[in-house]
C-alpha cells in the first residue's frame, strides 16, 4: 500500500470508525462498505470533513448481485456504488452500500449532497430499479418513454418483451410481443496447446 | 438528351422521364440525420475528401427541404417515432437509404431489448448497404446505386 493510501485509509478510520461495515483494498484502490442508514451521513463526512475533501462525485451506478460468484451470495441482491474523487487530496475511494429490500431496494438520494448525482440516480432507477428518496425528479432517462421493466437486472430476458414496428392502418410506431427466439451465446476458447509458450513465439 | 438539334435550330428535345430523372438523381438531398457511429462516416463522404457535393447532394437541415434519409446508425425504440415522423415529413418523392448493420437488421444489437430490429420495420427502404460502420467510398456506392434505381422508374407511365 502507497503511504497516499495509508494516509487515506487512517484518515477513513478516524473519521467514520464504526460506520464503515467492511473495507477492502485491491488493485490499489480502495473500497468501503456502509449500511443504507449511514449512507447520507458518511457521504456528508467524505465530503466536508477536510481530511478527506471528496469534492467530486465521479460516478454513481446499480449493481445487480444475484447469481454473483460461484458460491451463495448471502448479501443483498442491489448495492449502489459510487466512486469518489478528492481533488484537495488526489486520492480516490469507492462506497458501496447495498439496498437492504430486495423486492424494492431503496438508498437515499445523494441530490442533496453532489448535484451530479441526479442523472447517474435517474439511471440507475432506470436500469435497475433502484429508488432514491430525496431525488426531485426521479424518472427513465434512458429506456423509451412508457418502458416496462428494468433491463439490467438479471432476470430481465435479454432481448425483452416487446419490440417496435409500424403499423400502416394506425399510421404510427406500435410495440407488438417480442418475435424472436431467445439465444444463448456460449463463448469458446479457440487456443492452441503451445499458446503462451516462449518458445513457440 | 437528345442535341441533334442544338447547332442548327438552338433547341434540346427529350423525354419528359429523362428530365425529370435527371433532375432527381443530380439533386439529391439528403437530410441530415445521424443516429450512432455510421453518421460519422456519412459526415466522411460530405466532406471534401469525398464531396458528395460533386453529386448534387448537399445535406439539409429540414425533412420538408430533402428527398433521401440517410438512416445512419443504431434505431432504437425511443428514436423510431421520430424517424418516422420525420419520414413523413419528407415531401414526395423521397427515398430512404439504409447505413451500416444496425439499420439493415440491428446488426449488433440484433437481440438487444431496446433497439428496432432493422429500420425496414419502420420505413420502406431502397437500398442497404452493409458495413459496420460502412466506409465513406461504400456509401457514395450506395448513393450511385440508389441514382440508378431513380434511373429506372418512369413518371409518366405508357
Amino acid at each position: 500500500m502507497s503511504a497516499k493510501l495509508d494516509t487515506l485509509a487512517h484518515n477513513l478510520n478516524e473519521c467514520l470508525g464504526e460506520r464503515i461495515v467492511r473495507h477492502s483494498l485491491a488493485l490499489d484502490e480502495l473500497t468501503i462498505e456502509v449500511r443504507v442508514a449511514d449512507y447520507l451521513s458518511v457521504m456528508r463526512t467524505l465530503r466536508d470533513d477536510p481530511s478527506l475533501a471528496f469534492g467530486q462525485l465521479v460516478d454513481l451506478c446499480g449493481i445487480d448481485y444475484s447469481a454473483y460468484g460461484s458460491d451463495v451470495w448471502t448479501d443483498p441482491r442491489f448495492a449502489v456504488i459510487c466512486h469518489l474523487l478528492s481533488l484537495d487530496n488526489n486520492w480516490r475511494l469507492r462506497v458501496r452500500v447495498f439496498a437492504e429490500d430486495d423486492s424494492f431496494p431503496v438508498v437515499p438520494s445523494l441530490t442533496s449532497l453532489w448535484t451530479c448525482a441526479d442523472w447517474f440516480e435517474r439511471e440507475a432507477f432506470d436500469l435497475f430499479g433502484i429508488v432514491f428518496p430525496g431525488h426531485d425528479d426521479l424518472r427513465r432517462i434512458l429506456t423509451d418513454y412508457g418502458f416496462v421493466g428494468y433491463p439490467f437486472r438479471k432476470d430481465f430476458p435479454v432481448s425483452g418483451h416487446v419490440e417496435m414496428r409500424y403499423d400502416p392502418t394506425q399510421q404510427r410506431v406500435i410495440y407488438q410481443p417480442v418475435s424472436i427466439e431467445p439465444r444463448e451465446v456460449t463463448p469458446r476458447i479457440v487456443r492452441e496447446e503451445t499458446y503462451g509458450n516462449p518458445r513457440h513465439g | 438528351m437528345g442535341i441533334e438539334g442544338v447547332m442548327q435550330e438552338g433547341f434540346v428535345t427529350t423525354s419528359a422521364d429523362k428530365l425529370i430523372n435527371y433532375a432527381r438523381t443530380g439533386s439529391l438531398w439528403p437530410m441530415t440525420f445521424g443516429l450512432a457511429c455510421c453518421a460519422i462516416e456519412m459526415m466522411h463522404a460530405g466532406m471534401s475528401r469525398y464531396d458528395l457535393d460533386r453529386f448534387g447532394m448537399i445535406f439539409r437541415p429540414s425533412p420538408r427541404q430533402s428527398d433521401l434519409m440517410v438512416i445512419a446508425g443504431t434505431l432504437t425504440n425511443k428514436m423510431a417515432p421520430a424517424l418516422r415522423k420525420v419520414y413523413d415529413q419528407m415531401a414526395e418523392p423521397r427515398w430512404v437509404l439504409s447505413m451500416g448493420s444496425c439499420a439493415n437488421g440491428g446488426g449488433y444489437y440484433h437481440y438487444s431489448y431496446s433497439v428496432v430490429r432493422g429500420c425496414d420495420r419502420i420505413v420502406p427502404v431502397d437500398v442497404y448497404v452493409p458495413g459496420c460502420p460502412p466506409t465513406a467510398e461504400a456509401l457514395i456506392y450506395g448513393l450511385i446505386q440508389l441514382q440508378n434505381k431513380i434511373r429506372r422508374t418512369s413518371t409518366i407511365a405508357r
